[in-house]
């Protein structure tokens, strides 16, 4: 009854959704009011003026450079509040007597020989999203999961030494705080806020901080995603 | 001073800058988190100032970020209404200066930095999300406002909180969720995200069906986010449940921000010009009507003192809402206006309550009985806040409600006038109840006499605040004329 209750609800949601999607503008269509407008723009002139070949990070990072900002912002919100709500009342006796995982000794070998791989194709993402899809998020993700496997294979103790103590703090905001950087040095040099230099001759360093900002969400986003990993594991 | 155009993203970045600096500042010391936040929101208070004064002056004004041009980059806009980002940061500052004392008891050590920095964060969200003229950007504002509010719930670790926090946070992620597929629908048909651009796109679209859906999804759920009537049912034991400065900025504050989304919407869809509103209209007004009575009904029959005054914002905003679909003159500047009114007023009231469950321990009415005598000052100042939000002449809470029953009159729906006035009678009748207690009853826990006031840094908050409903109810004219010349802008097109 409380199915067939449920599901009548849902049918009944659907209709006026369906109805609405159908009279959307049909995709492909040339007065796609999605394809004339705003990306129309940014097709045009985002290779030339936004420093970067692939559109995508042309319009994540520099025209809608702000929203990315709140979006790294979000993370970090997120980070804190897993923090805010899962710290222990005393953080010195929440980590002992952990039984220990017994890890097959051929996956505890293949991970950490791949590790180092791993590593190295999530920096080639970071960077490489200049000009081909990819970036800091996905490149930030893929370390980030290196840190939650690595943990499962050496242990918590082991693994937490990638992140040491001191930077930690520093590297969770890496994201926010590169983006502030960023967008209060264009905020000099052009006045506005995230303004990257326009001239011919400066590409280079509207090139040089896109990078930076890639780099700082990768790095952020890697550390949360560790960090948010071993807070629930220390939980657990 | 007041015409660089920098303050607008100064008033963005240095709460956000301080939130992500919270935990390195409070690294060696645990008393560095406060005085930081409480630091970062005097300057940004100071950014908001200059904000306000410069909107008086030369009236709405834009930066763009980036110097992209509008719609290929994000605009933020300060209009009047955006100077709500005042309220925001008063009633951000002084919940963190009643933190100070409050957290370092009932919220466990190692998480005390980390709420700090999720209060600036709430706050960035908040001053982000009445200054942008993005709707995109708005939605992400939200998303930081609304994660950091329900983790805001859950901190204190409790068991009952973490239950009250998921509620909280399953109600916001479906309604937020809503949000973003309706901007995608108005980005499908208009190819744009800027909400000037969308206004004025908007008005030439044949397809009207996936508008209206859009319409409908945002106000829906903004209804949530807002808590009316029946969508209300995460709020009560969130906001009653939080530690006390949080329910301050939540029931003054982010509850608010659903009603300040609607407001933005009509601002878009009136500035099309070629859209019916009626439906939504009379919508706003019975649901702001069922909220205002149903609110206070419940309220009557609350013993925990936080839980009434849960109820209680559910029917304040009902006013508010009922207010804006009256869509009169009157109606819209009464809403607007209450909204900082009530901002006000909550706010003094549930300082106040932590205030009395700090000294006393005790959170129900027949348990607080006689603590008038204990502790004089924040009983008077709670019973301030109780007499402005019933609306009676001198105080704060009177002028709005009187604009809003205007309103009615002068929309032609007198009905709804007295649903209003007869919603007061209601809140009289519970705010009497706590007074009451307070004052006129002899006390359950005799011992409870002996307890003197709070610490300055938690009786200062809701003395001053106590004493804004007053100014504001002498001086009430001030925010009214203030909002006018918006309202006659939105309503005009």
């Amino acid at each position: 009854m409380k199915k067939a209750l449920v599901a009548a609800l849902l049918i009944l949601a659907a209709i006026p959704l369906l109805l609405a999607v159908s009279e959307l503008p049909p995709h492909g269509s040339a007065s796609n009011a999605t394809y004339t407008h705003v990306s129309a723009y940014y097709l045009e002139h985002g290779a030339e003026e936004a420093g970067a070949e692939n559109i995508i990070t042309d319009v994540i990072l520099n025209y809608r450079g702000f929203d990315t900002n709140g979006e790294v912002t979000v993370i970090f919100t997120a980070l804190a509040a897993v923090l805010a709500v899962l710290l222990l009342g005393d953080a010195s006796t929440a980590t002992e007597d952990k039984p220990s995982h017994s890890v097959s000794v051929v996956v505890s070998f293949i991970v950490r020989l791949l590790a180092p791989f791993i590593a190295m194709f999530a920096v080639y993402v970071i960077i490489n999203g200049h000009i081909s899809p990819g970036g800091g998020f996905q490149g930030g993700t893929i370390l980030g999961a290196l840190a939650i496997v690595l943990t499962l294979v050496l242990g918590e103790d082991e693994a937490r030494r990638l992140l040491p103590e001191r930077p930690k703090p520093w590297l969770q905001a890496a994201a926010p705080l590169t983006f502030i950087g960023i967008g209060l040095a264009g905020l000099t040099d052009t006045g506005f806020y995230l303004g990257f230099p326009t001239a011919e001759a400066l590409s280079w360093i509207r090139t040089m901080w896109l990078l930076a900002i890639e780099i700082g969400i990768g790095v952020g986003g890697a550390a949360i995603i560790a960090s948010i990993f071993w807070t629930m594991e220390a939980e657990r | 001073m007041v015409s660089w155009p920098h303050w607008i993203i100064v008033a963005i970045i240095m709460p956000m800058a301080g939130a992500v600096l919270t935990p390195i500042v409070s690294r060696k010391n645990d008393k560095a988190a406060p005085v930081w936040a409480l630091f970062i929101m005097s300057l940004t208070s100071l950014a908001a100032l200059f904000l306000i004064v410069r909107v008086a002056q030369e009236g709405p004004f834009s930066y763009l970020v980036g110097g992209w041009a509008r719609p290929y980059g994000i605009e933020l806009h300060f209009d009047e209404f955006s100077a709500s980002i005042g309220i925001i940061c008063l009633i951000g500052w002084l919940a963190l200066l009643f933190s100070y004392h409050y957290v370092a008891e009932s919220i466990p050590k190692p998480r005390i930095p980390y709420y700090y920095t999720l209060v600036l964060l709430n706050l960035t969200g908040m001053i982000g999300f009445v200054m942008t003229g993005d709707l995109f950007n708005l939605y992400v504002f939200m998303e930081i406002l609304s994660l950091s509010a329900y983790a805001l719930v859950a901190v204190s670790g409790e068991r009952v909180a973490e239950m009250a926090a998921f509620k909280y946070l399953v109600m916001g992620a479906v309604s937020s969720l809503i949000i973003l597929f309706s901007i995608g629908l108005l980005y499908a048909v208009t190819g744009s995200l800027n909400m000037a651009d969308i206004s004025t796109r908007l008005a030439g679209i044949e397809s009207r069906l996936p508008v209206m859906l859009a319409l409908a999804g945002m106000a829906m759920a903004l209804m949530v986010k807002a808590a009316i009537f029946p969508l209300h049912i995460w709020l009560p034991d969130a906001h009653a449940i939080a530690p006390s400065p949080v329910s301050a900025i939540l029931s003054g504050l982010v509850v608010k921000t659903g009603v300040f989304g609607l407001l933005r919407v009509y601002q878009i869809f009136y500035g099309a010009g070629t859209y019916e509103l009626a439906g939504l209209n009379t919508t706003l007004i019975w649901l702001g009507a069922i909220s205002i009575i149903m609110g206070a009904f419940f309220a009557i029959f609350q013993e925990d003192i936080k839980m009434m005054l849960a109820y209680s914002t559910i029917s304040n905003v009902g006013y508010i809402v009922m207010g804006l679909g009256l869509a009169s003159q009157y109606g819209i500047i009464g809403a607007t206006v209450h909204i900082f009114n009530h901002a006000l007023i909550k706010a003094t009231l549930f300082l106040g309550a932590g205030a009395l469950m700090y000294k006393t321990g005790y959170r129900t009415l027949t348990d607080l009985r006689g603590v008038g005598k204990a502790m004089p000052l924040t009983s008077m100042a709670m019973s301030i806040g109780a007499i402005s939000i019933v609306g009676i002449p001198p105080t704060a809470g009177f002028l709005c409600k009187w604009y809003i029953a205007l309103g009615a009159f002068q929309a032609g729906q007198p009905a709804f006038g007295f649903a209003l006035v007869f919603g007061a009678l209601f809140i009289f009748i519970y705010y009497i109840r706590m007074v009451n207690s307070f004052y006129f009853q002899p006390p359950t826990h005799p011992e409870i006499l002996e307890v003197g006031e709070a610490p300055v840094s938690m009786l200062f908050p809701v003395l001053l605040l106590a004493a804004l409903c007053l100014v504001m109810g002498i001086l009430g004219r001030i925010p009214l004329s203030f909002i006018e010349p918006a309202v006659t802008r939105m309503l005009g097109g």
